[in-house]
């Protein structure tokens, strides 16, 4: 059996699994089961909603100016404390934060000029803004969180406190995913998973490339993550492509006779040690939540066990990645698959997560 | 070192013909006769022949005469050549026209020569309409390189008389196709003169008879031709085949810290008034903040119609004077900023291919580990093209996706004007004017202390009031560079009018090609790329040069240090940089820089 290790310079790995094709189908039908999604009704993010408020533009003006002063006050010293964002960083978010606020993008501009009487139309109260951005500066609030919405890739997904916000790193999930699925049909119009899937973003990424003609079930243990996602979801017509389960890791997978046939399992578990919890950014330390961040002592409590569980599900050729906290736990993991998994995996690669030329380390055979 | 390639779109066809008549009045044809019989004195022919067969067409209607398969009309004022099946007679439109005036003998270019004051359009001075018009038709001139076009009328015209013409038929075609076109444009531009002349002339008229309705009523007539012909200026200005074109307008700041970061900020916020002001849309798609004030570099994305063609004539280096506000001493310091400026060619036009392969993709994240760990709305990428060192970045997307996408638009537009720069420097190497690009040039001074004025060192044009300049009120200064250009243009063709003359070109169409080829240049002129590197090694040396002893420019060796306090987080190390042997030593200089 032949192992193939490629590695490049990273932080954030994806170890990339493929089942060797050669294995033998044991098929045993079982009775699926639908599962309802949750009732919880998640927040419209501030985007979407109607532009029930007005203001004269030198009142937003006045609340801009305010903002940006108290933006400014707090320099780098966020940044100096635990690599939280500094004043410019801070600016931005203001803007985007107009942006998402006013419904006609147009008078932006004019947010320059002194004096400006002019009526518009905003999504939110005024009121509310001023309280919006004391929350972002005072209590560190993810911005992501007050405007309700997180861009990803070229998505735009609601998010809400309570529900993990999806990290530009993992958008090279999806490009992964991209690369297996364009030159093999065979997974493309197989089943994915997505394992804690949050507010939906890996399943939806996946989604759009399999292009209807695969299937994703999305799993979450957080009944808000799941209603989340389904909002994400029916948002991006996907509801035929992709169904939402409550529930924990592949428990929710039970009705389906899933052993052997699935065609790709992606996830973005927890994996930050439990120790490191108190040193992490204060956005990410007060406000996600930690179902979503802590990964066990060693942070690779969920890794290992979603490694176990999915050997004996991925069908031949099957394909797996899972994000991880580093090359650390990706050689740990490779250690771990080649020992206690022996012969289930072929073609192992840890694949940096951006596009860099990717080099080959070793190559190597097992048994 | 990889190579990309382009595909060069076909030039744009000249102006006068592409214009979409907005005129609201057009010359009647009465003065088009008038205006022919006028030539008389200047034609070859029997006088009145022209007149004559106006109206022999006319009424000619299904006769042989008329089906002659050579007799075609062109546009409007267009001029017409038939020729009998027998070659009995041919006739060819006349070359130069008397220059037409008004009763009392006053000219357009007597107009302009008089000098009179142009008021706003709303003030009804007829003589400030009038001085405007007139300036405007000689800009129109100068584009259609005037004196050229009329002996090229006059060879044409010597050429079409030839009995012998149409032996080679396909020859005469060309001949008489080119002369139309030539005379259509000419009759066009004398119309409008005509028309102005006799505005006057009833204006003058009213008031002799004091019919103020009658004055009133040409009066009006002139408001209208300023506004179209201020129209036609303007096209005739901005004809270059990007002038349409949405752009990028960037401003990085030169040495000097945060006193030039401030003066940089100020540019920006100049172009973004200036843009707004203009109904263009902006966003901005790269900003580096300083540390203090102000910005080390930014770029902004300018859409609407053409944004390129004004845009282009703020390339260079701007140069502040002031009692700086970061200074405590209350000295007097000099900053200085590099504008640089890139047109966004639309679909189908020149564009270069870019391999995937040649490109470097490095993003960013705060310091310390990421995933998880961290949550920040950073996700800024920058594109390196390997075989040209050229780089674009953007962090003003709300996700990396998106950034990637901008930034690969950006990088787009570089690579394009790069190649476009190149073709232009091999095509036009016998010119002047691309030798005369330099990167030195400081186009504009902007002087606030000790005494208040903004002067562009191109034109010399001049304003006393830095404010209005700052808020934006910029179109003085790119207009009045915009028409020197176009002397320096017609200048630059009279030195090659003697190749112009021989009459045998490939070219069907004379004046097209003669202004591609103008208007490449020009543009090319005033709109290279700015490369990092040239902005740096302009800024030392233009700093050096103007260090005086009580002027204070704060010393910074390492200027442009994007991304400070930042770092890459992943997928770049030493290694990589190593890797791309073909970046060479520029890469890994910039990469540190970068890394820092
Ligand atoms: C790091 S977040 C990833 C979310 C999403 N996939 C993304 O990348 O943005 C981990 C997710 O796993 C979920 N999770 C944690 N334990 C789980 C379990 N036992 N079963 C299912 N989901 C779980 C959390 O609720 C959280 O949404």
């Amino acid at each position: 059996m032949k192992l193939s290790l490629i590695r490049t310079y990273s932080c954030n790995i994806f170890p990339i699994f493929h089942k060797p094709k050669t294995q033998s189908l044991s098929l045993c039908a079982r009775s699926r089961r639908p599962i309802c999604s949750s009732s919880l009704k998640p927040k419209i993010p501030l985007f979407l909603r109607p532009s029930n408020y007005s203001a004269t533009l030198s009142d937003l003006k006045k609340w801009h100016d305010w903002a940006k002063t108290l933006s400014s006050s707090i320099g780098s010293s966020f940044f100096d404390s635990d690599n939280g964002p500094d004043s410019s960083l801070l600016f931005r978010e203001l803007n985007w934060l107009i942006e998402d606020s006013l419904e006609d993008h147009s008078l932006i501009p004019q947010l320059g000029i002194q004096d400006n009487s002019t009526n518009v139309r905003l999504r939110v109260d005024i009121d509310e803004l001023y309280s919006l951005w004391k929350q972002r500066i005072e209590e560190r609030k993810p911005f992501q969180y007050i405007v309700g919405c997180e861009h990803w890739r070229d998505l735009v997904l609601s998010v809400e406190e309570g529900v993990f916000i999806p990290r530009p790193e993992t958008e090279l999930l999806i490009d992964s995913v991209s690369d297996v699925v364009s030159n093999n049909e065979e997974l493309r119009q197989g089943l994915w998973v997505d394992l804690g899937t949050g507010s939906g973003a890996i399943a939806i990424g996946i989604g759009r490339i399999l292009e209807s003609r695969g299937r994703v079930i999305a799993i979450d243990l957080n009944p808000l993550a799941a209603s989340v996602a389904a909002f994400n979801v029916q948002r991006y017509g996907l509801q035929d492509v992709i169904e939402v389960r409550q529930g924990s890791w592949f428990e929710p997978l039970k009705d389906i006779e899933i052993e052997e046939k699935l065609s790709g399992v992606i996830s973005n578990p927890p994996y930050i040690p439990s120790d490191d919890i108190p040193g992490l950014q204060a956005e990410v330390r007060t406000h996600e939540p930690r179902l979503a961040l802590d990964g066990g002592l060693d942070g690779m409590d969920d890794l290992r066990y979603l490694c176990n569980r999915t050997a004996s599900l991925l069908k031949p050729g099957g394909f797996f990645a899972f994000e991880t906290n580093g090359e650390k736990q990706c050689k740990f993991l490779v250690d771990y698959l080649e020992n206690d998994n022996a012969g289930s995996f072929c073609n192992l690669k840890i694949v940096s997560d951006f596009a860099y030329p990717v080099e080959v380390v070793t190559e190597q055979t097992i048994n | 070192m990889s190579s990309f390639w382009l595909k060069r779109s076909r030039s744009s066809s000249s102006l006068l013909l592409q214009n979409p008549r907005t005129k609201t009045r057009t010359v009647e044809s009465s003065q088009f006769l008038n205006f022919i019989d006028s030539n008389q004195n200047h034609t070859v022919l029997p006088s009145g022949l022209s007149s004559f067969l106006f109206k022999a067409l006319k009424n000619s209607s299904g006769s042989d005469f008329n089906r002659s398969k050579t007799c075609f009309f062109g546009s409007q004022y267009q001029q017409f050549f038939p020729r009998n099946s027998k070659g009995g007679f041919s006739f060819f439109g006349t070359q130069a026209a008397t220059e037409p005036s008004t009763a009392d003998g006053l000219t357009v270019e007597g107009i302009v020569a008089n000098r009179w004051t142009i008021l706003d359009e709303s003030d009804s001075d007829w003589k400030s309409h009038a001085a405007a018009i007139a300036q405007s038709i000689q800009v129109i001139k100068r584009r259609l390189q005037w004196k050229k076009l009329m002996v090229r009328l006059n060879l044409l015209s010597v050429e079409l008389n030839k009995p012998d013409l149409w032996d080679d038929p396909v020859h005469a075609g060309r001949i008489s196709r080119e002369h139309g076109s030539l005379m259509g444009k000419m009759k066009e531009v004398k119309a409008f003169e005509q028309e102005l002349l006799e505005h006057i002339d009833m204006i003058k008229l009213a008031r002799e008879e004091n019919d103020t309705e009658l004055e009133s009523e040409s009066l009006e007539a002139l408001v209208t031709m300023r506004r179209i012909s201020n129209e036609k200026e303007l096209e005739a200005l901005l004809s270059g085949e990007q002038d349409p074109c949405p752009c990028y307008i960037e401003v990085q700041a030169g040495a000097g810290g945060t006193e030039s970061m401030d003066w940089a900020a100020m540019v920006m916020e100049m172009y973004k008034s200036w843009a707004q002001r203009r109904g263009y849309g902006v966003t901005v798609v790269d900003e580096m903040p300083g540390e203090m004030a102000g910005i080390k570099r930014a770029t902004i994305k300018v859409v609407g119609e053409y944004a390129f063609g004004y845009a282009k004539s703020e390339v260079g280096v701007h140069r502040l004077v002031r009692i700086s506000p970061f200074d405590s001493g209350k000295r007097r310091h000099t900053s200085f900023a590099a504008v640089a400026v890139i047109p966004i060619m639309g679909d189908g036009s020149t564009r270069v291919q870019i391999n995937e392969s040649d490109l470097r993709i490095e993003r960013y994240r705060a310091g310390g580990p990421g995933g998880q760990h961290a949550n920040t709305t950073e996700s800024a990428v920058r594109i390196v093209h390997i075989p040209t060192g050229v780089t674009a970045t953007c962090q003003n997307e709300r996700s990396q996706h998106q950034n990637k996408a901008s930034a690969m638009a950006v990088l787009q537009s570089r690579l394009d004007q790069l190649e476009m720069t190149r073709q232009a420097q091999m095509n036009a190497q016998h010119t002047q004017s691309l030798t005369e690009i330099s990167w030195g040039n400081q186009i504009r001074t902007y002087v606030l202390h000790p005494y208040r004025m903004v002067k562009d060192l191109r034109t010399n044009y001049e304003v006393s009031d830095p404010d209005s300049v700052l808020e934006g009120d910029l179109d003085g200064f790119i207009l009045s560079y915009l028409s020197a250009s176009l002397d320096k243009d017609e200048n630059i063709e009279d030195h090659q009018s003697a190749q112009s003359q021989s009459l045998i070109r490939e070219e069907e169409e004379i004046p097209e090609s003669f202004m591609a080829s103008t208007i490449t240049n020009s543009t090319i002129t005033t709109a290279t790329v700015l490369r990092e590197e040239e902005i740096q090694s302009l800024n030392n040396s233009s700093i050096q040069a103007d260090v005086s002893s009580n002027e204070v420019v704060e010393g910074n060796p390492r200027k442009w240090q994007p991304f400070r306090r930042r770092h890459i987080l992943d997928g770049y190390s030493t290694e990589a940089v190593a890797d791309v042997s073909s970046g060479g030593e520029d890469d890994i200089r910039d990469t540190n820089k970068f890394l820092e």
